[in-house]
């Protein structure tokens, strides 16, 4: 009983027979290859497989792929390349934001969603928002850091595009 | 083979309400944050899922003419705790809407689902008990509205019939103005159930004035009707009888995050800071 | 703060990249041609007999393609003590015990199937308390624990539950306590905690139609992977090879060989298909391994002066079902017993004991946060019986140059200075701490020490080798799961070579097929020992450099020095480019001097010495020591017992920091891991049932974002270590080992309370407080 659907993933649209009890998460990471969005708990609890759908930040083990059918995804593949990395990526690496990885993507996708909705966060608001997203690496300090500097990058580079 | 879940998206509420029928066990679905990780872990899964984010009236946050909040039953819990209208004039559910789950969690669940999980802890439902908020729902039967005070029966159970769908919550205009303060203590900072939850809302138009509501210590969300009485009577200074009132009223048990000791006394200890809060704002 | 080129700076994690794009694929994300999916059969029963183990109607599930019983595979694993079988034989040990294993075409048909393999159990008395445990008529865990193999320095005892006991005597205990003027006695207990590493645990893996074995595993230790399987299932080593794609997150858990066995077993009853065996997070809590609980009992014997004349320390460890790895945190413990402290009259017991809880493994720290959590709240302990401060009475009694440890270890000046890191952080807490409305303020402060817990023969070994375009190839097989290994080896070979960092390229997803020997990335051994393996590689590298630079440039060796890819006569105007000499040079009549060049090298630590069968005495038992402080700050609210830590301060003696931000990343992470432990880890587990209660990240909290003090401080004292690549010894554990014990020293000092079980949940302060008030 698969179920047609279209969805616009990193920009492409894919069109996709997906099984009803088929995760956001196991869509992306078996069909399409794109393992960046891990599985962590496969409950919503640790935010390993966070990717934007329309543009906010969602557990992908919580949403069925089905229920993505017109919607559009951005997962850590599709934000930049290496010499046109996205700011947080950036920032991820110069504060040495990551040890293991495997909450990285995650990590960033939260992130960027924060920094949509909100160009300058506090360190509280920062903190809150990526409190669902677990790491046992890093202690988190580097990140806050990172993000903080990535928001920062951001705001910079949408004033550089104003006329 | 183990019976596969079936997923089906309704683009009416009258859909929603066919597809239902259709199978024994089907489920209502919004943000489905509770029932997926369910669905999956345990063996009463259900056989259908109908989707009701695809119906247009469900995905709205509306201000009545009456002056009346309705909430749809898609809209998300992010987007009523960033709501202005909620912020503004009901900040209890905002309060308790930010409180609830992890940021992306927020994005996705929604304020509906999160009282037809009838949890203990359900956050969004302790404001909506102070706010004297409907659950607006429909089934075979026709559309009824059920007063949120009748609407939790038991741990998982609400008063909902088989195959009615709650469509909305609504919050009088009445409730609006009022101050609120949550109290709520977890095990670590970030992200978690409350062990133990006091809301004390005082809505100025309404009576009692002083409202509280009790999450994680009782079979349901909660409400401590004796405590607001005494404070209606004498205000701040009933703080400490109120919390004895309060902690009379839960009825906490021991489990994995607490124990019901634990729990009653900080029922005690939150409502009176509450208090104190709130008295001197 | 020494610095060259690369080492001691803040170089940028060289595979940062892969890990910022979701380029890096860790086991679950490797795609393996047809692979099947196992599922394992696991034991509902804490204890019980296996009477009939009936696949007959899991093998009748479509799409089911093998099912592996104890039976089948009655073989013995265990990296130090074989207690364990693949599957179950006649007995499981804990819930989750594996029984038998599926492999299907779905995960969906592997779970039908498992879930109809027909197990009859008879179930038996369970224990789950150490203390019941070593008493004579407990339920005995492992009647045949005499008949298992053993390596020489684990001591089971036969006919018990004691599966490794450790002996310390030093001096004359006995007659030292009773010429102290005061003794002070207390007992201290740890809970098993898991890791909870993001990735979970996974393997899988396929047997050729030749025979050969393939295994790919998010392991720690692929050599001894290898080693273990091999003896395990009587197989060469030539025919088996172990790879390791990204890990995330081990912690101790992925030491030694955990899954490998189960995928193995599958993988030899279908020829040629994969096997792939990935945990869910409810398994991995329950089912994987954790750390081991400790109940501890300390005796303190101090005279007029403030000086410890006499220690006894009595720690008995919950190994849970089964102790292969688990003895050597026993013996890891029993040789450390006296943590930062000159005892001179010791009587340290360190001993394992079996219970029906699952299973205790390696944990960060190796057992050195949980001694630390009795020895550090003992000493805060002592000195307030004795009207002494706490960081004086520290100072007092703490190891040092020309100090003996509890072994009889004489160390040197060489050996790291804790007496300098109490005093940073003393340092950071002189000002008096600003007092909070409704919050009791307090400061604690403890200590931490940790060797490397390794057989004296752990070895790593690397290879060096240069591309055609000079860019220089580091072979390493250390596993870099986040602690920044092969940054650290892109800096000790770039400095060595005196090579743009760019140039070097650590290749490090190890195979052992293709990459050189590693023993196990565990016992914070990496940067020094695969450090050191490199500085070898590279001098090598550099003679066969200058061999051929030599001749072409005229110039004798000694002249010769390696600057920015060329190498330069120091007395002359004449160089050559290293790219013309990597392949050998060619000169312009057309004949070639010189070859590719490469080399190996190895690293084993030096002169280490068996300990004393009886008394533990041993002039160099382990290869270095690393030291150190943590202090912490805390606001406890006293109606609710909630504590917030507002500060930690944390130094070390790490010897030579070698990157800047690497280190602040482990500092970070292990006091934010210890805050953990400390506030709110604990697996717990139904009584009744022996099932774990919160196998889930629902109810088993580890810390969030929010959870991270806003103050945190790491500083460190640098005396080099003799032996170690320019200086630098290990750190990676030994910063979650103080932590909790600084909270808990924190805590009475804000409130009055001693707390000495782990965690310190709000409901535990909140009823001492009680407790103390009632007591007036």
């Amino acid at each position: 009983m698969a179920i047609p659907i279209r969805v616009k993933v990193n920009g492409q649209v894919e069109a996709l027979e997906v099984a009803p009890d088929e995760s956001l998460l196991s869509m992306l990471r078996e069909r399409l290859d794109l393992t960046g969005a891990k599985e962590g708990c496969n409950e919503g609890e640790c935010g390993a497989c966070v990717v934007l759908l329309d543009g906010k930040a969602v557990n992908a083990c919580l949403v069925l792929a089905a229920e993505a059918d017109g919607h559009e995804v951005t997962t850590i593949e599709g934000l930049g390349r290496p010499g046109a990395l996205h700011p947080l990526q950036k920032a991820f690496l110069a504060h040495q934001a990551v040890q293991c990885g495997f909450c990285t993507p995650g990590m960033i996708m939260t992130a960027l969603s924060l920094l949509l909705e909100n160009p300058a966060p506090t360190e509280e608001e920062v903190r809150t928002a990526i409190s669902g997203n677990l790491c046992r690496c890093t202690g988190y300090r580097q990140i806050l850091d990172a993000v903080q500097a990535a928001a920062q990058e951001m705001r910079a580079g949408a004033q550089g595009r104003r006329p | 083979m183990q019976e596969r879940l079936d997923y089906r998206k309704a683009h009416s509420v009258e859909e929603a309400l066919t597809l239902f029928q259709d199978l024994p066990r089907s489920r209502y679905m919004a943000g489905g944050t509770d029932l997926l990780p369910r669905a999956r872990g345990s063996g009463q899964a259900p056989s259908r899922l109908v989707d009701i984010k695809g119906i247009p009236e469900l995905s709205r946050i509306e201000e009545l003419p009456s002056g009346d909040l309705r909430i749809g039953a898609a809209v998300s819990v992010a987007a009523v705790a960033a709501h202005p209208t909620v912020r503004q004039r009901f900040s209890a559910l905002s309060l308790c809407a930010s409180a609830l789950g992890s940021y992306p969690l927020r994005n996705r669940a929604t304020v509906v689902g999160n009282i037809c999980n009838a949890s203990p802890c359900a956050d969004t439902a302790a404001a909506l008990l102070c706010l004297d908020a409907t659950v607006l729902c429909v089934g075979p039967a026709g559309p009824r509205r059920i007063p949120i005070h009748e609407f939790f029966v038991g741990p998982g159970q609400t008063s909902l019939a088989s195959g009615e769908l709650a469509l909305a919550v609504e919050i009088p205009a009445a409730s609006a103005g009022g101050r609120a303060e949550l109290g709520r203590l977890s095990r670590r900072q970030g992200v978690d159930i409350a062990t133990v939850a006091v809301l004390l809302s005082v809505l100025p138009q309404r009576s009692p004035r002083h409202r509280v509501a009790l999450l994680s210590v009782a079979p349901t969300p909660r409400r401590a009707s004796e405590a607001e009485t005494l404070l209606d009577q004498r205000g701040p200074s009933a703080a400490n009888a109120a919390a004895e009132a309060a902690m009379a009223a839960a009825r906490p048990i021991d489990d994995v995050r607490g124990t019901a000791a634990y729990r009653r006394e900080m029922v005690g200890v939150l409502l009176t800071r509450a208090v104190r809060a709130l008295g001197a704002a | 703060m020494s610095q060259g080129r690369w080492v001691g700076r803040d170089v940028l994690r060289v595979d940062g990249l892969e890990k910022v794009t979701g380029a890096a694929r860790y086991l679950a994300d490797v795609k393996l041609p047809r692979m099947l999916y196992a599922q394992v059969v696991r034991s509902p029963h804490p204890h019980a007999r296996v009477r009939e183990v009936d696949v007959s109607r899991a093998l009748s599930v479509a799409g089911v393609r093998a099912v592996a019983t104890g039976r089948d595979f009655p073989f013995h694993v265990g990296i130090y003590l074989k207690d364990q079988t693949v599957f179950a034989t006649d007995r499981v040990r804990f819930v989750g015990d594996p029984v038998a294993a599926v492999a299907a075409e779905s995960p969906e048909a592997a779970r039908e199937a498992a879930a109809l393999v027909r197990v009859e159990y008879e179930p038996l008395p369970a224990l789950f308390d150490v203390r019941q445990g070593i008493l004579p008529d407990a339920p005995l865990v492992h009647p045949d624990l005499g008949k298992y193999q053993v390596v020489p320095w684990i001591t089971p005892q036969a006919g018990t539950n004691i599966c490794n006991h450790l002996k310390v005597r030093k001096g004359d205990y006995h007659a030292a306590l009773k010429t102290a003027a005061h003794v002070v006695e207390n007992t201290f207990v740890v809970p098993q905690v898991q890791h909870v590493p993001m990735e979970v645990h996974g393997s899988a893996a396929r047997m050729d139609l030749s025979g050969k074995l393939e295994v790919l595993t998010s392991a720690q230790s692929p050599f001894t992977v290898r080693h273990l399987l091999c003896a395990c299932f009587g197989l060469s080593h030539g025919d088996v090879r172990v790879m390791v794609p990204q890990v995330g997150g081990g912690f101790g858990g992925k030491a030694g060989i955990n899954l490998e066995p189960i995928v193995t077993a599958l993988a030899m009853r279908v020829p040629g298909r994969w096997v792939r065996l990935v945990l869910t997070r409810a398994e991995e809590f329950y089912a994987a391994v954790v750390r081991q609980g400790l109940v501890a009992t300390l005796t303190t014997g101090v005279d007029r002066s403030g000086k410890v004349v006499a220690q006894r320390m009595h720690y008995l460890w919950d190994c849970g079902a089964y102790g292969g790895y688990g003895v050597n945190v026993v013996r890891a413990a029993g040789y450390t017993c006296g943590g930062a402290y000159e005892f001179p009259n010791v009587w340290g017991d360190s001993i394992g004991v079996y219970t029906n809880r699952p299973v205790g493994s390696a944990y960060r720290g190796f057992g050195m946060q949980e001694i630390h959590w009795a020895l550090e709240q003992q000493m805060d302990m002592v000195a307030h019986e004795i009207g002494e401060d706490p960081i004086a009475f520290r100072l007092k009694n703490c190891l040092g140059p020309g100090k003996r440890t509890v072994t009889g270890q004489l160390l040197d000046e060489h050996s790291g200075r804790v007496d300098q890191c109490i005093q940073r952080v003393a340092q950071a807490f002189s000002e008096p701490l600003a007092t909070r409305p409704g919050r009791l303020r307090g400061r604690g402060l403890a200590c931490a020490v940790k060797a490397p817990a390794m057989p004296n023969d752990a070895a790593s070994s690397v290879l060096l080798k240069f591309c055609e375009d000079g860019v220089l190839e580091v072979l390493v097989s250390g596993i870099d799961y986040g602690q920044g290994l092969r940054t650290v080896a892109a800096q000790f070979a770039a400095e060595a070579l005196n090579l743009p960092i760019e140039q070097v390229r650590v290749r490090n997803l190890p195979d052992t097929d293709l990459s050189p020997y590693d023993w196990q990335t565990v016992a914070s051994r990496q940067t020094w020992a695969t450090g050191n393996a490199i500085l070898r590689a590279a001098e090598k590298c550099k003679a066969q450099l200058f061999e051929t630079a030599s001749q072409v440039l005229g110039a004798p060796v000694e002249r010769l020095a390696l600057r920015d890819g060329q190498v330069v006569d120091t007395g002359g105007a004449g160089r050559v480019p290293i790219t013309r000499l990597v392949m050998g040079y060619q000169f312009p009549d057309g004949h070639v001097i010189g070859g590719p060049v490469a080399a190996a090298a190895h690293h084993v630590p030096e002169g280490l010495l068996f300990l004393d069968p009886q008394t533990s005495q041993s002039a160099k038992p382990v290869a270095k020591w690393t030291f150190g402080a943590q202090g912490v700050e805390i606001s406890v609210d006293p109606d609710t017992g909630h504590i917030q830590v507002d500060r930690v301060v944390a130094c070390y003696d790490v010897g030579q920091v070698v990157n800047q931000g690497l280190i602040l990343g482990q500092t970070y992470g292990g006091v934010v891991q210890g805050l953990g432990t400390g506030l709110m880890e604990e697996l717990k587990l139904d009584l009744l049932t022996g099932k774990a209660q919160n196998a889930n990240l629902v109810d088993y909290k580890i810390p969030t974002a929010l959870d991270v003090p806003a103050a945190l401080e790491a500083s460190f004292v640098e005396t080099p270590q003799k032996d170690g690549p320019m200086g630098a010894r290990g750190i990676g554990e030994h910063t979650m080992i103080p932590t909790p014990a600084a909270l808990a020293n924190a805590l009475y000092a804000a409130c009055g309370i001693r707390i000495q079980e782990m965690p310190l949940t709000a409901e535990k302060v909140r009823a001492a407080l009680r407790e103390k008030r009632a007591k007036g």
